[in-house]
């Protein structure tokens, strides 16, 4: 119909599959995140460490470039374990930045104009909502941590051969649950922090703090109970604990400090419960908005 | 017309507070006021009808359908207009209206179509480019009557649609209100506190008083009845009264000779003039009287107990 025929007429056409109506929230998600230049370009800063490491590989696995290079033997670094979770590690930290950039404007923005009742009004649940903001981080996320990873990983194993990858087949299950655990709690808390706050920059500084200030609070809380519980405070520490379990490094990590102090399940048991916190306090909020009053 | 909404010994509790009570009635009307005062549970109802509020006990039906059961099906039917801001506010209008639009289920295509139709409709085809956080009020309003029918709606729901606009947007928001009921391709049910744009809009009204229902009533039939409604002003009464009475009209005095008379269909005025004329009475003034809905509310409001729902079409007592 003509724009200048402005009358109501009922919509009669067909219809999106019901349970492809979150996937519009991840769509919309996308196009309002890569409108930023500086957010799309930081965003391909972040495949800057995946290219170095194929390179890395590359020149590891072969003789002639490492003539080329005057480098010698091949046991100058060994691509195992160890450096594997160093390139997640690596990444981790860039998407770290990526997340406390992007999500919290992803969320606040609803919550701030009480736009969540038109959502949640229409054929949409709050689980799909959530669905459909979380995949936006996920699928972003993934693109810079497990997925160049296992990419490295099969690149390496092609390269190596002699069996490599029948040996070191497991570490691309730790590769993956390692990155999934990260990037559950990373965008779960960035998201549940912005609806909180409902203020960009407060959401922001808030997960800062979060990964930053609380280590501080954790050893405060070791310091006067004489305890060493309070480091679960430190997620960064929690994390490593639990990628170094999955990695099959404890003993070497055990050596480099105090590692030994907690036992890992209690890591495990801390990212489940920010896990768990976070999305408690996402569904909260969401229930609480779904119905406004002037 | 069908209903549209059907409600059964409706109950809504919210913590340990009943916020409706017992709403039991059937809203057929093209366009449905929802008329009460603060608290009542109006905003509670339209979101009842959302499915935002499990009913203790009872049910609503929307399309013959239980909301409850049928929820997602229900909600693509439906377009909603809350009384708050709702919007985002970085986002141009019709960005945001496409958006919403694509939610209730439009392909990517026909929402952008109809979102920039629906701009134009609504009158904003102009600022439909700007981010929403840069409209006025009522430009705001307007945004949100948008994205209420952008994916054509069978059900409008506006709550408080005139909030906040000045007197010309009002008007503006009334008649764009009459023309979507006009079409016949959707009901629209409005909650307001002025009974000025109820009366304008709508030919069914529901007025609730302490979560129940004081009134249910259908102002198109009301406004047909009270054309056999007469006030008149007599010299004196002469017996005139009682021969007016035994002619079949209701009819009550009210001293200084004003009269309140209900014709019933078969009598018409020239068996009122032949009366005065018989009695040597004369008729000062004669006018018809029209309940009008302030009448109708204030009673509804004066009542101690809220009376049970009146059946569509009655008289109201009138008298």
């Amino acid at each position: 119909m003509a724009v200048y025929k402005r009358t109501y007429k009922a919509y009669r056409g067909p219809l999106t599959p019901s349970w492809s109506r979150f996937t519009v929230l991840s769509r919309y998600g996308f196009a309002t995140l890569f409108q930023s230049r500086p957010f799309t370009a930081y965003t391909v800063i972040c495949m800057i460490p995946f290219l170095i490491g194929l390179a890395f590989i590359y020149v590891v696995n072969s003789a002639s470039v490492r003539a080329l290079l005057n480098m010698r033997g091949p046991e100058m670094v060994s691509i195992n374990n160890a450096w594997f979770m160093g390139f997640l590690g690596f990444e981790a930290f860039m998407t770290f930045i990526l997340t406390a950039w992007g999500a919290p404007g992803m969320v606040s923005k609803d919550f701030a104009n009480h736009s969540i009742q038109l959502y949640l009004s229409r054929p949409l649940s709050r689980a799909e909502y959530l669905a459909g903001k979380v995949s936006v981080l996920a699928a972003l996320l993934s693109l810079t941590t497990w997925i160049p990873a296992l990419i490295l990983f099969f690149v390496q194993a092609s390269l190596h051969g002699n069996g490599w990858l029948w040996q070191n087949l497991w570490m691309a299950g730790s590769i993956i649950v390692a990155s999934l655990m990260w990037i559950a709690v990373v965008s779960l808390l960035a998201m549940a922090l912005a609806v909180w706050v409902r203020w960009r920059i407060a959401a922001t500084a808030l997960l800062l703090a979060t990964f930053f200030v609380l280590p501080g609070v954790g050893g405060v809380v070791d310091a006067i109970l004489r305890t060493s519980w309070g480091r679960l405070f430190n997620i960064t520490y929690d994390i490593s604990m639990v990628w170094a379990y999955l990695f099959r490094l404890g003993d070497m990590q055990r050596h480099a400090g105090d590692w030994d102090r907690v036992p890992p399940w209690s890591a495990w048991v801390a990212l489940l419960t920010v896990c768990a916190l976070s999305l408690w306090m996402l569904v909260r909020r969401l229930k609480a908005r779904e119905v406004e009053r002037a | 017309m069908t209903a549209a909404i059907e409600l059964e010994n409706l109950v809504i509790q919210l913590g340990n507070r009943i916020i409706l009570d017992r709403l039991t009635g059937s809203l057929s009307g093209r366009c449905i006021g929802l008329l009460g005062p603060n608290g009542s549970g109006k905003s509670t109802l339209i979101n009842s009808l959302l499915g935002f509020y499990k009913p203790l006990q009872g049910s609503v039906r929307i399309f013959g359908k239980d909301v409850q059961s049928h929820l997602r099906e229900l909600r693509a039917m439906i377009g909603y207009m809350p009384e708050s801001d709702a919007f985002i506010a970085d986002m141009s209008g019709v960005r945001f209206v496409r958006y919403m639009a694509e939610i209730s289920g439009l392909p990517a295509s026909e929402a952008m179509e109809r979102a920039h139709e629906a701009f134009f409709y609504v009158g904003l085809g102009e600022a439909r480019y700007r981010k929403l956080g840069t409209y006025s009020l009522g430009m705001k309003q307007l945004a949100k009557l948008a994205q209420a029918i952008a994916h054509g709606p069978r059900l409008v729901l506006l709550d408080e649609p005139t909030n906040g606009l000045d007197p010309e947007a009002r008007v503006r928001m009334l008649e764009l209100v009459r023309e979507i009921r006009d079409t016949g391709e959707v009901q629209v049910l409005i909650s307001s506190h002025l009974l000025r744009d109820i009366e304008d809009c709508c030919d069914q009204v529901l007025i609730l008083k302490e979560g129940r229902i004081a009134a249910l009533c259908n102002l198109e039939e009301e406004r047909k009845a009270n054309l056999k409604f007469l006030e008149l002003e007599v010299s004196q009464g002469n017996g005139f009264v009682e021969s007016v009475q035994a002619l079949g009209c209701e009819c009550a005095m009210f001293g200084a000779g004003r009269l309140k008379i209900v014709l019933p269909d078969h009598i018409d005025l020239r068996h009122l003039y032949r009366l005065a004329t018989e009695h040597s009475v004369q008729i000062r003034r004669m006018n018809y009287r029209r309940d009008s809905l302030e009448d109708i509310f204030l009673k509804a409001m004066a009542s101690g107990t809220p009376p049970p729902p009146v059946p569509t079409g009655s008289t109201n007592g009138r008298l």
